[in-house]
Formats: structure tokens, C-alpha cells, sequence
């Protein structure tokens, strides 16, 4: 007998099951159909050349709870362990999708299946009077509490000191400390200051994120830690401490790749990273277009910079117009009185010859070079100019260029959903000019809230977390910094 | 018992009960300090026949060390310390390797890179001078002592603790000794046209 998942081809047999055994009560054949083909259900059959049995769950959006919706199994084959099977995986399902209690309803009465879920744990909670129709019987509502593994997730690729504790998909703290005001007087993160900040920080930040929580130490199931892709030195102290906290605690340890956990961080947000999805991460350190099939199994990326990223962009316009670090919120400021069609800066990369081997990667070297020398020239010349305009327009470029290539990619691959995270999603007009653009694609934008989107040690958790739910074995202690970690890679062993 | 964990120059561990020691392993891999330190404890440990749970303090090395690793085993060790309240001892490790020598006066000396040394002096194993940092050719101007330089290790680290510990010396400083600030200067930005 193999359990596996119902398609519609297999609705025939499993609504002849289903009239047999629920006679007239059973479901209409459009709302099986609808119901097996549903993103939001599950559905199993036990097969043995013929179907045997079958059973569905429901979990919707973001919750933290699923209901078994139905299961049935050949009258000559009931006791013999079928339903114990289809219910197990669903309870695995149950689990890997995050849920914290499962609910069901059985027939008052039906003594041999309530003794079915009680052994699986099931505890009977309320009754629904009169609730089968037309016979006027009774349900017990029943429920079964999951407990999901408590995480907590160290980032440090770069300025964030992130600490972040998790329950399965539910967010418990999130706390941040960030370098960035160190870094101010060198206009842009100093990998070796970074990394001197990430030692200072990370035991206040792991209090913090405790207490936020409300847990102690002995709460914790497991360590996450981003092992890369980003700087080395700054890697490491999360490595370190990471490696520490999991050797005192006795807990596993799982080391992540930090983009995809960017990717993940939606799971805090809707219960699951809707996929396929493309997403776009911009920040300071990546500026990277992913083609997201699976989270845990297939990630790939489509482009990434090929000089600077998006941020720094930013960054170093900042500069030459004299605006201090960090670049972005400066020249939002600044650009929020230009016209954005002031001056047509050149958008890296998207001419017909770099279709080829460029059509998703971006380049923002030569923009930068463009805006120096376009001020250089008015400085030179004392003309009068509207930095104004300069910011808006730049600004336009680079917003341009990401979200010109990022619908690309979405029509390229037949996927109508786009997913936004990194630091650069703080742009106002970015999250502007993307909703329109998706709006008139038909795409379906995410942008998870702001403390999700830049460096944060809850989306290290939350990726942490969906492993250990998926069943995945833990990583040893030997893994290392991975300054390039490839996107491909989820989890390093 | 006490762990130690020294990553200034390789990464090692070493387990001490009381003034005994009872299990060390080093790696020299100067650049693995990341990847081996969680086996160098596991390893220690596992020696011993020892868990987290019989541990009562942690020494760890803070340098100086030029090398990114030396966080490693302060990150290590601070989380390795705070879930179980363990005490926490930071030592300065030319100090550790000082009290391994008999001579009279010594200058401890180890690798700072970029061709110059951490040196600190020591008369009667009190320490003269130092920790600094200088180029090689200064050590001849440093006085009558005789130069040690051998790279330091938990071993030392944690037989360092227990000394200062009975002699009530405080190791509560457990931030990093760099000797040397961040390697960048500020730019004001360079002209790109001509």
C-alpha cells in the first residue's frame, strides 16, 4: 500500500468511496474537486492498485492551526490501520506547515474512530449540536496540540547584530542591533568595524531577544546561524556564539544561508512563502533575483550585481551630492521635491547586447560614475543645479533598472508573484513604483513588514525552524564562514 | 571544573579540574577558527568524560591576535558561559604565556602580522610593560630580557585563570585586545572626470 497525494484523475474513485460510505451526506463532487485541488488543503490517498482510503486537511493562510476536513476508508478495511496511516501524514503535514493545533469532528458515537484520534492524542473540546444533516446527529469537535520546536536565529553577515526566537512560523522576538552610525564617517560599512560591533553586541542581543520573548535559555530547541553569503569576519562571531550557545545548550544546530533566509522571512508573516515565486533582495551588501520554486529545495538565482550593490549605489551618490551615511533615506529625503525625469541617467545592463549574458544582472558602477560626473561638470562650471532633481532621478534609475528586470523575470518564468526584502524595500518609492507596475502585470507583490525585510536574526530562525519541521538532520560543528555561500545551498552540513 | 578556549593563534580547548588538567587538543589551522572550535570543546569534553553541566567557569584568550578568529572563541565562549551563569574569564594571553617561563625577566613576543609583534615584559613574572605593538626592530631597544615567542593556547589560557583566580587577581575584562584600530581612513571622495 503507498499513501500518496489525490489529484483530480483520482476523483472518481474517491467520490464512489465517499457516497458508499456517507451515503447522504456526503459532499457534492464540485466541492471534493474544488477541495483537492485547493493550495490551501492537503489531500492523501492509501492506494493498492485501487484506492483504499482517503483523508484532507486544511491549512489556511496565516494561521496557526489546521483542520483534518474529512477521511474515510473501505468499509471491509476499517481497523486494519489504513486510517492511522492517512492520519499520521497528515499530522506530518500538520507539522511542517506550522501548525500548533489541529482540529477535527467526529460523529458522537463513533466510538471506533474517536478512539482512533484520541490515541493519536486528540483531546475532545466542545460539541456541535445537531451538526450532520440530515440525520440531526451530534459532532465532538476534538484537538490536538503540536508543539512546534522553539528556535533562535544569529545573523551577523554584515552590520546587523541579529537575534531572533521563533515557535514554528510564529514570530516571539526579534531583536537588532546594528553598527551603522560606526560606520558613518567611512560612507559605508567597514568590514573589520562591523565585526568588532557583532562581538561587543552579541550577548546584549541575545538578552534582549530573550527577554522580548519572554523564554529562558532551557526554552530553546534549537540554534540557527547564517553562515554566509557575507563578510568573513563578521560571520564568524555569529558562527562562534552560535556554536557556543548550541554546545551549552545540547541543542542541534543549523547553519543557513542568509538570502534565502530573506526569502523565508514570509513565513512569519502569511504561514508560508507562496511559491513559485521571484523574489528581488536589495540591500547594501546583495542586490540578487531569485526564481524561488521550493524554499528548502529549489532556489535559484537568475542575476545578481555585478559590481556594486543597489545600497551602496545609494550610498555613494549620497556622498557626491554631500549627504551623510546611510545613502538611502538621504536621497528619499532630498528626491522628494525633484523630478524623477530631470535627467535620463543610464539603466546598467539593459540594452540588447547585454541580453545574453546580463538580462538579470545588474550593474549600478556606471550610474554612480554618471551622477559624479553630470555634478562634477555643474560644480565645475558654478552653474546653479537642483540636487533635488539629481536625487530623483538617480533614484528612478536604479528603482527602474530592479524593477524592470524583476518582471522580467516573472514573465520569463510564467510566475505572477514577486517577493521584495533587504534593506533597500525601505525606499518609499521603490514599494510605490513596484505596486503599480505589479498592479498593471497582474502580479501579485510581498513585502513583508520592514524589521523582516532588512538583516534580522528572526528570518535566520524562521528558516532554521522550517528545516527542523521539514525533518531535515541538523548541521555538524565543523561548517565555516561561506563569504560567497551559493543561493543553491540552503543549509551547509 | 573550568574550560578553557584560547583562538589568537590556532584554536584550541583544554579541561581542568581544580589545578589538574585533564584533557587539551590544538589545532593549528590559523585560519579554521570557526570550524573547529565547537570540536575542540566537544573534543575536550568527550576526553574527560565530562559535560557542560559539571563546568563552573570559562577561560578564554582576548588577545592581542591579529586574526579575525580571535572572536571566535570570545563569541564561544560568552554564549557558552551565559545560559548556564558560568563565571567568565577573560585573559590576556601574553600574560598566560609569561607565566609558563622561570626566567627572570622575559619579553613575550607573538605574530601581529603585517611584520610587526605583540610585546608585552616581564621581571619576576610581573608584567614591566606592555601589551604593545612594534616592529620587530624595537624589540632590541626593550632592555636586558630574554625573548619568548611561542603562540599561546588554552592550555596556558586556563592555567592562567586558576593562578589568578588563587591569587585574586580579577579577569572579569572580557573584550577583545586589538592593539591596533580598524584598518581604513575615512575618504572625502575622489573626482571621477578628469
Amino acid at each position: 500500500m503507498e499513501i500518496k497525494v489525490l489529484a483530480e484523475a483520482d476523483l472518481a474513485q474517491v467520490m464512489d468511496l465517499e457516497r458508499r460510505l456517507f451515503e447522504n451526506e456526503a459532499w457534492l463532487e464540485q466541492t471534493m474537486a474544488s477541495e483537492i485541488s485547493s493550495p490551501h488543503t492537503h489531500y492523501i490517498g492509501a492506494f493498492d492498485g485501487k484506492l483504499l482510503g482517503y483523508a484532507g486537511l486544511k491549512v489556511s493562510g496565516p494561521s496557526y492551526s489546521s483542520d483534518v476536513q474529512t477521511i474515510g476508508v473501505e468499509p471491509e478495511l476499517q481497523g486494519s490501520g489504513i486510517g492511522r496511516k492517512l492520519m499520521n501524514e497528515l499530522l506530518v503535514v500538520a507539522r511542517r506547515r506550522g501548525s500548533e493545533e489541529v482540529f477535527l469532528e467526529v460523529k458522537d458515537g463513533n466510538d471506533s474512530a474517536i478512539g482512533l484520534y484520541q490515541s493519536l492524542g486528540f483531546e475532545r473540546i466542545d460539541v456541535r449540536k445537531r451538526y450532520y444533516q440530515p440525520s440531526g446527529e451530534d459532532a465532538l469537535v476534538m484537538q490536538l496540540k503540536l508543539r512546534q520546536p522553539v528556535v533562535l536565529g544569529i545573523e551577523s553577515t554584515c552590520d546587523e547584530t541579529g537575534v531572533g526566537i521563533v515557535r514554528g512560523n510564529r514570530l516571539l522576538a526579534n531583536a537588532l542591533h546594528s553598527s551603522m552610525d560606526e560606520h558613518a564617517k567611512y560612507g559605508g560599512v567597514v568590514p573589520e568595524v562591523a565585526a568588532r560591533a557583532h562581538l561587543e553586541a552579541i550577548s546584549p542581543t541575545l538578552d534582549a531577544a530573550l527577554a522580548e520573548a519572554g523564554l529562558a535559555y532551557k526554552d530553546i530547541d534549537a540554534v540557527a546561524v547564517a553562515n554566509g553569503p557575507g563578510l568573513s569576519g563578521a560571520l564568524m562571531v555569529g558562527i562562534g556564539a552560535a556554536k557556543g550557545l548550541a554546545l551549552t545548550l545540547d541543542k542541534p544546530i543549523y547553519a543557513v544561508n542568509h538570502l534565502v533566509g530573506h526569502v523565508g522571512a514570509d513565513v512569519l508573516e502569511r504561514g508560508a512563502v507562496e511559491v513559485p515565486t521571484i523574489a528581488l533582495l536589495v540591500s547594501g551588501g546583495h542586490t540578487s533575483l531569485l526564481l524561488v520554486r521550493d524554499l528548502l529545495n529549489d532556489t535559484q538565482l537568475l542575476g545578481e550585481t555585478i559590481d556594486d550593490a543597489a545600497g551602496e549605489a545609494f550610498d555613494k551618490v549620497a556622498r557626491v551630492l554631500g549627504l551623510p551615511y546611510p545613502g538611502g533615506p538621504q536621497i528619499d529625503r532630498v528626491a522628494a521635491d525633484g523630478n524623477p525625469k530631470a535627467i535620463r541617467f543610464p539603466r546598467g545592463l539593459t540594452l540588447p547586447k547585454d541580453m545574453e549574458k546580463h538580462k538579470y544582472n545588474f550593474s549600478f558602477s556606471g550610474l554612480k560614475t554618471a551622477v559624479a560626473r553630470h555634478v562634477e561638470k555643474l560644480e565645475d562650471a558654478a552653474e546653479e543645479y537642483s540636487k533635488a532633481d539629481v536625487a530623483a532621478s538617480f533614484r528612478e534609475a536604479v528603482i527602474d533598472v530592479l524593477l524592470t528586470k524583476a518582471l522580467w523575470a516573472c514573465e520569463e518564468y510564467g510566475v505572477n508573484r514577486l517577493l521584495l526584502g533587504g534593506g533597500v524595500v525601505a525606499n518609499a518609492r521603490l514599494r510605490e513604483e513596484a505596486e503599480r507596475r505589479c498592479q498593471e502585470a497582474g502580479i501579485e507583490l510581498r513585502i513583508p513588514r520592514f524589521s523582516l525585510c532588512t538583516d534580522n536574526g528572526a528570518m535566520i530562525a524562521a528558516l532554521g525552524a522550517q528545516l527542523m519541521m521539514d525533518g531535515r538532520e541538523p548541521s555538524g560543528f565543523g561548517f565555516g564562514a561561506e563569504s560567497t555561500l551559493p543561493v543553491t545551498v540552503v543549509q551547509s552540513a | 571544573m573550568l574550560l578553557s578556549i584560547d583562538t589568537s593563534a590556532g584554536t584550541s580547548a583544554a579541561l581542568f579540574d581544580g589545578e589538574t588538567l585533564l584533557s587539551s587538543i590544538r589545532f593549528d589551522d590559523p585560519f579554521g577558527h570557526a570550524e573547529n572550535i565547537a570540536k575542540a570543546i566537544e573534543s575536550v569534553l568527550q576526553d574527560a568524560k565530562a559535560s557542560v553541566a559539571e563546568l563552573s567557569g570559562v577561560a578564554v584568550g582576548i588577545g592581542p591576535a591579529p586574526y579575525t578568529g580571535l572572536r571566535v572563541g570570545i563569541a564561544a565562549a560568552k554564549a557558552l558561559a551565559a545560559p548556564l551563569k558560568l563565571d567568565l574569564f577573560g585573559v590576556m594571553v601574553l600574560d598566560a604565556i609569561a607565566l609558563t617561563r622561570q626566567e627572570e625577566r622575559i619579553l613575550v613576543t607573538t605574530d601581529a602580522k603585517r611584520g610587526e609583534l605583540f610585546v608585552a615584559g616581564y621581571a619576576k613574572g610581573v608584567r614591566q610593560f606592555g601589551p604593545e605593538v612594534i616592529h620587530p626592530s624595537k624589540v632590541a631597544e626593550m632592555g636586558d630580557y630574554e625573548t619568548v615567542s611561542v603562540p599561546a593556547d588554552a592550555e596556558m589560557v586556563g592555567a592562567f585563570a586558576i593562578w589568578a583566580s588563587n591569587n585574586g587577581i580579577d579577569l572579569k575584562e572580557t573584550s577583545a585586545i586589538y592593539l591596533r584600530s580598524p584598518d581604513v581612513t575615512p575618504s572625502p571622495g575622489k573626482r571621477v572626470s578628469g
